[in-house]
């Protein structure tokens, strides 16, 4: 396996200019006898806001533990940036740049606030057990970078005067926030949202629906967002997938997908337009 | 592990390299600063020499070199539990062989001065005074002792890449039981260094270390000034690890594994690094063990039952507390001196703390926290960004 050559920030524009920055080539998995994902293909932009529904168990998330190589595909291909990430571990996706929350909040609860982000902003630190041991002046500066960048971060989602608190002793709405922010931290050019507005008021809800927006327009990422709240999903996205039992059985526009026979036979059952 | 990141780490080092570069333009305190790197091991160093000259002093008559012991037992047990704070309270991996790497370094530590001191003095007696050649021997010696048990916990960190919680604590417990099987499996010690020169190397097969009798005549080398520079070191890397990326890496492994590596922690390498740190001071502390004054070093050191002593005490300081632990460590090693007269019940009241510290209070001793957070006022400065301020304020364009 040979490194992949480096791509400077100009290249990689023009790279996007002409594909897509994440592309998903037809992948699967099984677990036993279940298809849980089968010929999933999708091909994300820069910067681009997509959806991804269905109903429960339809293999959503699966499709993100896939991504971010909690499981390895049976079947299929995934570039990102022209890039293909095969048989990698989580902590090299990460490092390839796509980055991801959880559906249920996995943050480090007894870890402050700015650490938590800076652990994830440190993934790119280069400075090993013996300049950390003696505290080299090489060190100090990357950990000055990190805990700058930090707070830069913090400040943006105006988290910074709990930087100091547990992670555990966040509010839940802040929790989530946090968990974008911490994926944010390992500079991603795919960002990944689990159910980001689950359990969030319709305040809340709002407001997650500006700052997903702002987030992909400030930090020039791709966004993926699984969802349940539908009006949310429609507001935002670009581009719909709708999945059901493991296939996709829509694509499209927010429009295209709510006037779509297969997508509402897929939540409502298909049992009254039939008879 | 072959295919790493792309662009942005070139990138990130480009920027970094520059940052370094206009610094180093106008950075005069750079001396300052590499020798404030180092000021905690001077300070260590110094502290060690007073207590090792004083000690002795304040305590006079035939109860000083007792009190010595205890002071020196207690360090030792503080490297120890301090040692395998960083695998069972930071790394969250649960160990209980930690004897083993300690009694597998003072092994090793004691073969290498013992044959070393025959070897080149033709006897086992302490050389030279302090920081005589002896004592230099003495100093490699346990440092090799720390090595080979690193190595072991190489070996004995690999399985934890698999394994978790109970699984991984039955394969450490299998370690040190292997160590002690086959510390008992070794040949007798040679005690006459003419024989020793003209024997060859095959008498070093399998090593003449005393079997199941223990291997009795160790130089005695382990003085006040050794443990508590060595303690030091230990103190200065597991507070300076747990304060840095790394030591934030290892307690994100602790904290949720899956999130850990969703953030880009080769929790792998976190955890192996862990058990490799830990054992190696688990080594060194075994060298200073072995030469300890009144100790004859058995396999059965290497059994459960010592390295429950010290899981017991990283338990009752609290999960990653470096201070709580080496409150517990002191705590425990002194307590049974004290209570010469129980001895016999020494387990039980052990038991029964455990016990009630479930019930009152399950996080430790002092919990995550370290002593000085219990001061509210002090926390606001003990919190790292102080660390980074100096470093800051003397390169502003760095900004």
């Amino acid at each position: 396996m040979t490194k992949p050559p480096a791509i400077t920030t100009a290249e990689k524009k023009t790279a996007t200019g002409s594909e897509a920055l994440l592309d998903i080539n037809s992948i699967g998995i099984s677990f036993g006898g279940l298809k849980a994902v089968q010929n999933f293909s999708l091909q994300l932009p820069a910067a681009g806001l997509f959806g991804l529904i269905g109903p429960n168990g339809a293999g959503k998330t699966t499709i993100f533990n896939l991504l971010t190589g909690v499981y390895e595909p049976d079947s299929g291909e995934i570039h990102l940036a022209s890039r293909r990430l095969f048989n990698c571990r989580p902590h090299e996706i990460t490092a390839a740049g796509i980055a991801r929350t959880f559906q249920n909040i996995r943050l480090f609860p007894d870890l402050s606030v700015l650490d938590n982000v800076r652990l994830a902003g440190q993934l790119h630190n280069r400075h090993g057990l013996l300049s950390t041991l003696l505290r080299t002046r090489g060190y100090r500066f990357e950990e000055h970078l990190l805990q700058e960048r930090a707070f830069n971060l913090l400040e943006i989602f105006d988290l910074q005067d709990r930087a100091h608190e547990l992670a555990s002793n966040l509010s839940y709405g802040h929790q989530r926030k946090l968990e974008i922010v911490r994926a944010l931290a390992t500079n991603p050019q795919v960002l990944l949202l689990d159910e980001p507005a689950a359990g969030l008021n319709p305040q809340e809800k709002k407001l997650l629906a500006l700052s997903i927006q702002q987030i992909r327009d400030r930090f020039q990422v791709a966004v993926l967002l699984i969802e349940h709240d539908m009006p949310l999903v429609m507001e935002i996205c670009e581009q719909i997938i709708v999945l059901d039992h493991g296939m996709t059985i829509c694509r499209g526009t927010p429009r295209e997908v709510q006037n779509d026979e297969r997508v509402i036979a897929a939540y409502l059952g298909s049992g009254l337009s039939d008879g | 592990m072959t295919r790493t990141p792309d662009s942005r780490r070139n990138n990130g080092s480009a920027s970094h390299a520059e940052v370094t570069a206009s610094a180093s333009d106008s950075q005069s305190g750079f001396v300052g600063n590499t020798l404030m790197g180092l000021m905690p091991f001077a300070v260590g160093i110094v502290l060690a020499s007073l207590l090792h000259f004083v000690l002795p002093h304040v305590i006079p008559g035939r109860a000083g070199p007792y009190y010595s012991r205890i002071v020196t037992d207690i360090g030792i047990a503080i490297i120890m539990a301090v040692s395998l704070n960083i695998v069972n309270g930071m790394t969250g991996q649960f160990s209980i062989g930690h004897a083993g790497f300690m009694t597998l370094g003072g092994y090793m530590a004691a073969f290498m001065s013992y044959y070393g001191s025959m070897y080149l003095w033709g006897s086992a007696e302490t050389h030279g005074g302090f920081l005589g050649t002896g004592e230099l021997l003495f100093v490699m010696s346990c440092i090799s002792g720390g090595l080979l048990a690193a190595g072991a916990g190489y070996v004995v960190g690999l399985p934890s890449l698999r394994l978790r919680g109970d699984y991984l604590a039955i394969v450490t417990l299998g370690f040190g039981e292997i160590i002690r099987v086959i510390l008992q499996q070794t040949g007798k010690v040679i005690d006459n260094a003419q024989a020793l020169k003209t024997g060859g190397l095959s008498q070093m097969i399998p090593p003449p270390v005393g079997g199941a009798l223990g291997f009795d005549d160790v130089p005695k080398y382990t003085n006040l000034f050794w443990v508590y520079t060595i303690l030091t070191v230990t103190l200065v890397v597991a507070y300076r690890l747990k304060r840095s990326g790394l030591g934030r890496a290892m307690i994100s492994v602790r904290e949720d594994e899956i999130a850990a590596q969703a953030m880009g922690v080769n929790i792998a390498r976190q955890k192996v690094l862990a058990f490799v740190i830990a054992a190696f001071f688990a080594g060194v502390a075994g060298g200073l063990f072995a030469h300890e004054r009144g100790v004859i070093l058995s396999p059965k050191d290497a059994g459960f039952q010592r390295s429950f002593d010290y899981v017991i005490m990283t338990v009752l300081g609290g999960r990653g507390s470096i201070t709580g632990v080496m409150l517990a460590a002191g705590l425990l090693t002194a307590l049974p001196e004290f209570l010469r007269e129980f001895e016999q019940y020494r387990l039980i009241v052990y038991a029964l703390l455990l016990i009630i510290m479930m019930l009152v209070r399950p996080q430790g001793l002092l919990g995550i926290h370290e002593i000085w957070d219990l001061w509210p006022r002090r926390r606001s400065t003990s919190l790292p960004s102080s660390t980074v301020a100096t470093s800051a304020t003397s390169s502003p364009e760095a900004r």
